[in-house]
């Protein structure tokens, strides 16, 4: 397989979810009732987590958009069967993947907005905290993309994939310190937590944002790992869709 | 072509709660995940809580879990009954069939039912190793999983006899289930919540069952046990009804 990306037809599919996408407000709304609901218990039984968990909210707003793009490019393939006509087509598959993966970025920051004017009402970021923000969500946007996009092609039905997600979205986002703070892992688990990219990518915010302490060696580790990982993965996403679009 | 079949003389009896329960497990057997997901799912929410909750709360969060998997029976039976009458089309071939409207409803229901079972019976050891339960604990208890089951059964099926699309299932789902899941005191006593919000959950039948369960194992103060079982009762007759108006059997 040749390296160089072709992204033909990129920007017109990109424009094209992004209007599929806005059209289902529905679902754009219900995106948010999962963090919501955490944050709703968050300031019931303690409140003063609240920052850190906003900054969760984000990140796992991050990684839901990633579960989006597993529905919707399963929807594309089983339901509408849709995605051999996009492979026949001028359309890369580089731009069928980010196409994908944009339009859900573009069409679900709008709550993540919400939150973010919630986080600088209670704890106002600075400019090297909004840039590490920004930063982390792009990388575990990347992470979450590939993996929805990979896994969506795995099945054959729509009912057997709902369960996968709802596994992927509560291994990375509930578990891990994510909307609770790092300190309070047990200390021989914190290096474990640091490379998992939502965890990370939390962990970094709150301590640029001085919600949390990270020693040099685990901000290191973190920022690594995250990296590393949105790198490798989102490569493997473009990857895996050549090889997909070759198979039909 | 429609075929007039006189249905009286077909059979009206049979096995068609172990035919469902099969249709169940048959699920369970084929896709771990979905074996596996229901199970985890009240486990990553007690996680969640048990991380940042006073430790004294945590009996009740157990009972709230086996409340919230119950309640979550109902989002499985809104894309199950979504997926076979959409994607399917089995939900023509039963209405064409001596399997009657209520019968489709509960064995939908009843086979939601087998892959939550294994949840409810680890949060119940969970929940004796945490908390002294009396022999009317357990009986209230499982009365009031039986009856958010039907319940929101019944709702999650009523609603998604509205669905045109399986792209709705996931939103809309979510919307009901996360929302009611939320709004009802489940993980935490009634009594902390703001005013405003007190009054909006207790519009929810699962905010009784909650309230009534607390109350029996003996987890919150005070607790008037006939009244808050009487609006359970009353609250759940409401949704079954609005279920049973909102519930399109027959295709227009």
């Amino acid at each position: 397989m040749a390296f160089g990306l072709r992204w033909a037809g990129s920007g017109v599919f990109l424009a094209t979810e992004i209007r599929v996408q806005l059209h289902e407000w529905l679902a754009i709304v219900t995106g948010t009732l999962t963090p919501g609901a955490l944050l709703i218990f968050v300031a019931i039984l303690a409140p003063d987590l609240l920052p850190v968990t906003l900054v969760g909210g984000l990140v796992y707003s991050m990684f839901l958009i990633g579960q989006r793009v597993l529905n919707e490019a399963a929807y594309i393939r089983i339901d509408h069967k849709l995605n051999e006509l996009y492979h026949a087509s001028p359309l890369s598959p580089e731009g069928y993947f980010v196409g994908i993966a944009g339009g859900m970025l573009v069409a679900y920051l709008p709550p993540s907005l919400v939150l973010l004017v919630i986080l600088e009402w209670l704890h106002p970021l600075s400019l090297v905290a909004a840039l590490a923000l920004v930063g982390c969500l792009l990388a575990v946007w990347a992470v979450s993309s590939a993996i929805g996009y990979v896994v969506s092609t795995l099945f054959k039905d729509m009912k057997t994939i709902w369960p996968y997600s709802a596994l992927l979205t509560n291994l990375f986002g509930i578990l891990p310190p994510v909307f609770y703070p790092l300190r309070l892992v047990p200390m021989e688990w914190r290096a474990l937590v640091l490379v998992v990219p939502t965890s990370a990518a939390a962990a970094l915010v709150n301590a640029a944002a001085g919600l949390e302490t990270l020693t040099r060696g685990e901000t290191i580790l973190a920022a690594g790992a995250l990296a590393l990982e949105a790198f490798v993965l989102f490569i493997f996403g473009i990857y895996w869709a050549r090889r997909m679009a070759r198979e039909r | 072509m429609a075929t007039q079949v006189r249905l009286e003389s077909q059979p009206q009896r049979g096995r068609v709660l172990p035919a469902w329960a099969l249709i169940g497990w048959r699920w369970v057997w084929r896709s771990p995940a979905a074996a596996i997901v229901p199970l985890l799912q009240p486990f990553f929410f007690l996680y969640f809580l048990h991380m940042i909750a006073p430790p004294e709360y945590f009996p009740l969060q157990v009972a709230g879990a086996m409340l919230f998997s119950t309640q979550n029976i109902g989002s499985w039976c809104l894309s199950d009954s979504a997926v076979f009458r959409i994607e399917l089309r089995l939900q023509d071939i039963f209405v064409a069939s001596p399997h009657d409207k209520l019968r489709y409803l509960f064995g939908v229901a009843f086979s939601n039912l087998i892959p939550a079972i294994p949840a409810l019976i680890v949060l119940g050891v969970i929940l004796a190793r945490v908390a002294n339960v009396s022999l009317t604990g357990w009986a209230v208890l499982i009365g009031c999983i039986l009856i958010i089951w039907v319940l929101y059964s019944a709702i999650g099926i009523a609603v998604s006899s509205r669905l045109r699309s399986q792209r709705e299932v996931w939103p809309v789902g979510n919307l009901i289930f996360t929302l009611l899941g939320i709004l009802s005191p489940l993980y935490y006593p009634l009594g902390i919540l703001p005013p405003i919000w007190r009054e909006a959950a207790q519009l929810l039948p699962a905010t009784y069952a909650a309230v009534l369960v607390q109350g029996a194992l003996g987890l919150v103060g005070s607790a008037n046990l006939a009244l808050d079982a009487a609006l359970l009762i009353l609250s759940t007759a409401v949704g079954l009804a609005a279920a049973w108006w909102l519930y399109e059997w027959r295709e227009r």
